[in-house]
């Protein structure tokens, strides 16, 4: 199995693991968005998205067992990537000034992955691990948005994500290497478009929620 | 002593397939058992480390850069001639050979330059397959561009950036050596001396750069492969680090020193700006395609270049040269600009330069046809002076280029001390007065991919060498000498820098023994620099200790050596009594004041033997003989 | 036009790997504009040693920008301000009278300092030495028109070929990747068919040596094309990464 460490455990193997992950993510968030669009419709139709999905029991705990999977890797991945570049440069510039590549977007990648992480942790703790016997998930959406605080956590929390899938998406991309004269032009713009989507679509989720809901 | 080029007889065509049919071989089993030294990672150092080792010898290979990858052959731009005849213009190898010849004024050695040439296409072919990436056609096959001194396209380039691709190319080659630990590479290395064991060379002393240690190392032979000695002007297109000291330690342990004299200057460099200069860049000839060369007819006029009217204007090279104009050859083009500038005409804030002028040719072409042929050239020239050339004329000076002279070798690249090999341009054999243009890379590669391999076996096979070790005794009397070197050097503790001994040094060369020399000039140089020298033993200040990484050190030891080089240069310019090549004596010039040969006299090469510091030095004669090309005048009018 | 400036300076200055370093001011006075940077501190080392003080420790060699042995943080940039300039074509119209300039060197785990600017390069070696190579022995090579490589092949091979070794991209890189310098080498010779034969070899066990020396990973982060001297752009990253890809999942190289 040498050659599962020697290809996973070097630098671009782990950053490859990052990518597919990440691109993972970004298909479920697709998916994800997609259902929760339907808050826009009123909680008639969001309770009944919410009980189709759950009819298709054991797909979802598959699902689940997937994302959980891959965010292990992400995650662990990420964290090891990130301990070792920190390593890579053990005595620190006095002054350094960045020379146009990196972006604000590249630049916190390390630091938006784990405020994700908070979010992740809160979010499955306000919407999934609570009581769906006694309450539709318009109910439980309605219970969580009613506190300002709590929108505003999760408005910005969908800022930092936009942030992170912007350099994410073309990033795993080039990771992979597709990138391309013809290409890469239109990645760059998908990647704006997506973190744009995804910030959108999710950072007005609690107002509406609350208008709606 | 009786110099023996050992260059076989009977026709040419023939003479190095005969000569290595003759030599000795080492059966592969052997190999192994022979240590060699490569001092040097340049095109010659890395192409013949790599070579040597790939055939079974142990190499140790010594450079003074941290990587071999940054050898000063990087720097070359223009490409690398070859016979190979793609063009199909009329190339051969006899071509080739012939066109080298002429173009060194007829003082190279016959056999040399030949088997030179023979080599030429097998390099091409060699750096095609190591992934050179060389410029192509679209079919897919190499291109070629035509260079000075010649009739025919032959030159191979990648870009302008022909010397670092094929150094990089001979790199690889080594590095692979290294990763099967064929080859010891020794970075951060400076040789301060040859060990001779019973007159054979068995090692080398080397300063470790970065512990200042210094380190011993014993070998069966010795390849000597250091570049040229150019920075003994101070200022000259070579890096910073480019010395004579490795090459200056083996004449003062009795190799010969041949025709230091035949140095080439490049009449297209960036002028000089200030005394605080530190090098010229060079851009390439090419420009002189298209740009024309003129200085205002009046002395001293301070005006800008488009103030000064065209009827105040002197194109003095289509003044003096009707048919040739501005691509007259490179030492008539410097001595020129150098006669304009003595005049008091020279142009710029230090009034050592001339103009090179595109207004016609972009008047004529457009801008961007000269953008398109030149723009690279001038985009750096824009970077270093901050003047567009597409808007004011650029300004140029020749400058010291390439060393022709350097120690003599027999045609197995030997030189007179046993298994001591001098490969590439610290070796004299092939370009004899004057060097053509794309010829350097073809030298430094055919030494060592092609000519060394043959000649080391040969060496090797016949020499019954004892085995000797480091902890010989002609180690350690060595070693203290070069300790007892540096720390004389430490202790002067006077008032002056090297750096500004170096400068007043490269004064006294550039003025007295430069593009143009006299007696009178060279006679001053021969005065000035013992007197130079013995203010450096007396008066320099060299900060630092010995154990440490010390530039200041590493610098003084190299200026030293300089200090007495140059004498023997000037020396060497004042004896040859007639001009050939970059060899230019005012006193031997033909009515159109091109350099006027003796080849009735002076058909020789002169390799000097070192008699101590200061004492005169023995010259040794080797007959240059021409049975394959007729000696001729070269005329430019 | 030519001017004289004075400048303050803040050099890193350190006696070896095993010794703490600090910044040290020194004064550069009437420094002409004409000057290259490292003439500046030529300039600056002549006073120092005049003074009896040691004289700053940088690396150079060639001075035209192609030799790959200068180099330093200049105000915070790798080679100083100017785009696809090396240090020592850096000139010093560039700066205005009364400007105080940081400089530093190179900083890696995979870069040691040997002294004050100069930093131990050596890791890059080891890369090329690790496969940045054809096998081919001297002698025997085919005539080089028997191998066509179709022009625009060779045009990109070039690109990637001009990498100069200096080190640029590892220090202007926030995680001191050597992602750059690794696929420029990987990329010249996949893009042509001397390289072909050896491709997958030579992409995974270059990589390999590339992490085990200490540089960091590279997160696309796109400084390195921003700070390389010689402009090398990042689909050589890309090249080397599906490289890397068919090399460790589809070739018989473990």
């Amino acid at each position: 199995m040498d050659w599962v460490k020697g290809t996973f455990g070097t630098s671009i193997g782990k950053k490859q693991l990052m990518a597919v992950t990440g691109l993972g993510f970004i298909g479920f968030l697709t998916g994800h968005l997609l259902g929760n669009l339907t808050i826009y419709l009123g909680p008639e139709s969001f309770n009944s998205y919410a009980e189709h999905l759950h009819a298709l029991g054991p797909l979802v705990n598959m699902a689940e067992v997937g994302l959980l999977l891959f965010a292990t890797v992400h995650i662990s991945t990420g964290l090891l990537l990130f301990y070792q570049n920190y390593k890579a440069r053990p005595v620190k510039y006095v002054g350094k000034k960045w020379a146009g590549g990196r972006t604000i977007f590249s630049a916190t990648m390390p630091y938006t992955g784990v405020l994700i992480l908070v979010f992740l942790i809160i979010h499955l703790k306000t919407f999934h691990f609570v009581d769906h016997d006694n309450q539709t998930i318009s109910q439980i959406a309605s219970n969580v948005f009613s506190s300002v605080g709590y929108v505003v956590f999760y408005t910005l929390s969908m800022v930092v994500v936009a942030f992170h899938v912007k350099h994410g998406f073309w990033s795993a991309f080039q990771t992979f290497g597709a990138n391309h004269v013809k290409y890469m032009p239109a990645i760059f713009v998908l990647s704006a478009i997506c973190a744009v989507v995804a910030g959108i679509g999710f950072g007005f989720l609690p107002v509406v929620s609350r208008l709606v809901l | 002593m009786q110099l023996d080029s050992k260059a076989p007889g009977g026709p040419i065509e023939t003479k190095w397939d005969r000569h290595r049919q003759d030599l000795k071989l080492v059966n592969p089993a052997n190999k192994r058992k022979f240590d060699i030294i490569v001092v040097g990672s340049g095109l010659a150092g890395a192409s013949a480390a790599a070579s040597l080792a790939e055939l079974g010898y142990n190499v140790k290979c010594f450079c003074i850069q941290d990587s071999p990858r940054r050898a000063h052959s990087i720097a070359a731009q223009g490409g690398i001639n070859a016979a190979k005849n793609y063009p199909n213009d009329g190339d051969s190898v006899f071509r080739l050979f012939y066109d080298t010849v002429k173009g060194g004024d007829f003082r190279a050695r016959e056999a040399n330059v030949y088997r030179l040439a023979m080599c030429s296409n097998s390099i091409i072919d060699q750096c095609a397959a190591q992934g050179v990436p060389f410029a192509r056609e679209y079919g897919g096959g190499l291109a070629n561009r035509s260079f000075g001194g010649a009739q025919v396209s032959r030159t191979f380039y990648a870009r302008g950036q022909t010397g670092q691709q094929l150094l990089l190319g001979a790199y690889s080659a080594l590095m692979r050596q290294v990763s099967v630990g064929k080859v010891e590479m020794l970075p951060r290395r400076e040789m301060l001396d040859l060990v001779l064991v019973n007159g054979k060379s068995r090692g080398i002393i080397v300063r470790n750069l970065i512990t200042g240690e210094m380190e011993r190392h014993a070998a069966h032979a010795v390849v000597l492969c250091t570049g040229g000695y150019g920075n003994a002007y101070y200022l000259s297109t070579n890096a910073m680090a480019c010395n004579v000291t490795a090459a200056w330690r083996c004449h003062k342990r009795g190799a010969l020193f041949a025709n230091p004299c035949f140095t080439q200057i490049h009449p297209t460099c960036i002028p000089v700006h200030g005394t605080y200069q530190s090098k010229l860049t060079l851009m390439s000839e090419s420009l002189r395609n298209d740009g024309r060369v003129w200085v205002p007819k009046k002395a001293d006029d301070r005006r800008k270049p488009d103030q000064i009217p065209e009827s105040e204007r002197d194109y003095y090279l289509e003044r003096k040269y009707p048919s040739f104009g501005n691509l007259v050859p490179r030492d008539v083009a410097s001595r020129n600009a150098k006669a304009m500038c003595d005049e008091g005409k020279g142009v710029g804030s230090t009034q050592l330069a001339v103009y090179l002028d595109f207004a016609e040719a972009i008047k004529r072409d457009g801008e961007d046809v000269i953008r398109k042929k030149y723009g690279n050239l001038f985009a750096m020239y824009e970077k270093i002076t901050a003047e567009n050339p597409y808007k004011t004329p650029m300004m140029i000076y020749p400058a010291i280029h390439y060393a022709m002279g350097g120690l003599w070798v027999d045609y197995n690249l030997m030189s007179n001390l046993e298994g001591l090999f001098v490969l590439g341009e610290a070796n004299f054999s092939d370009h004899g007065a004057n060097r053509l243009g794309a010829s350097a890379l073809m030298q430094g590669l055919a030494d060592g991919y092609f000519v060394i391999p043959y000649t080391m076996g040969g060496y090797l096979g016949g020499a019954g060498l004892d085995s000797v070790d480091t902890n010989h005794p002609a180690f350690a009397e060595v070693e203290n000498e070069c300790k007892e070197r540096v720390n004389k050097l430490l202790s002067i503790k006077g008032s002056r820098t090297v750096d500004d001994i170096h400068r007043e040094l490269g004064l006294c060369m550039w003025d007295n023994c430069g593009m143009a020399r006299n007696d009178a000039g060279l006679t001053k140089a021969l005065n000035t620099i013992p007197k130079l020298r013995d203010e450096f033993w007396q008066n320099i200040t060299v900060p630092g200790d010995q154990g440490d990484f010390n530039q200041s050190l590493e610098k003084a030891g190299r200026v030293a050596d300089f200090l007495e080089f140059s004498e023997l240069l000037a020396k060497d310019a004042l004896d040859r009594r007639e001009s050939c090549g970059g060899h230019f004596n005012e006193a031997f010039q033909t009515e159109e004041n091109e350099a006027l040969r003796d080849d009735e006299n002076c058909c020789y090469a002169a390799a000097w033997e070192f008699t101590g510091v200061g004492k005169e030095p023995v010259l040794h004669k080797e007959p240059l003989t021409f049975e394959n090309v007729h000696l001729t005048q070269r005329s430019y009018k | 036009m030519t001017k004289k400036i004075n400048l303050t300076l803040k050099v890193w200055r350190q006696k070896g790997a095993a010794h703490k370093g600090a910044l040290e001011t020194y004064s550069a006075q009437q420094i002409s504009t004409d000057m290259s940077f490292l003439e500046m501190l030529d300039l600056v080392n002549e006073d120092l040693t005049l003074s009896g003080k040691e004289p700053i420790a940088f690396d150079h060699d060639c001075r035209e920008g192609i030799c790959g042995m200068c180099g330093a943080m200049v105000n915070g940039r790798a080679h100083g301000p100017e785009k696809g300039t090396t240090l020592c074509q850096l000139h010093m119209r560039h700066f205005s009278d009364g400007d105080t300039i940081m400089i530093e060197p190179w900083r890696a785990m995979a870069f040691k300092v040997v002294k004050d600017l100069v930093v131990d390069r050596s890791a890059f070696d080891k890369i090329i030495a690790a496969g940045g190579y054809v096998s081919v022995n001297t002698g025997g090579a085919p005539d080089a028109n028997n191998i066509p490589v179709y022009a625009e092949d060779a045009e990109l091979a070039m690109d990637a070929a001009q990498c100069i070794g200096c080190g640029a991209c590892v220090a202007s890189c926030p995680n001191a990747s050597a992602m750059l310098f690794t696929s420029a080498k990987v990329s010249q010779l996949a893009l042509l068919p001397q390289g072909k034969v050896e491709a997958d070899k030579r992409v995974l066990s270059m990589l390999r040596c590339m992490d085990e020396l200490g540089f960091g990973n590279c997160s696309n982060e796109r400084e390195c094309e921003a700070e390389c001297p010689k402009e090398i752009n990042i689909t050589n990253i890309a090249r080397m990464n599906r490289g890397f890809l068919k090399a460790a999942l589809f070739s018989r190289h473990k």
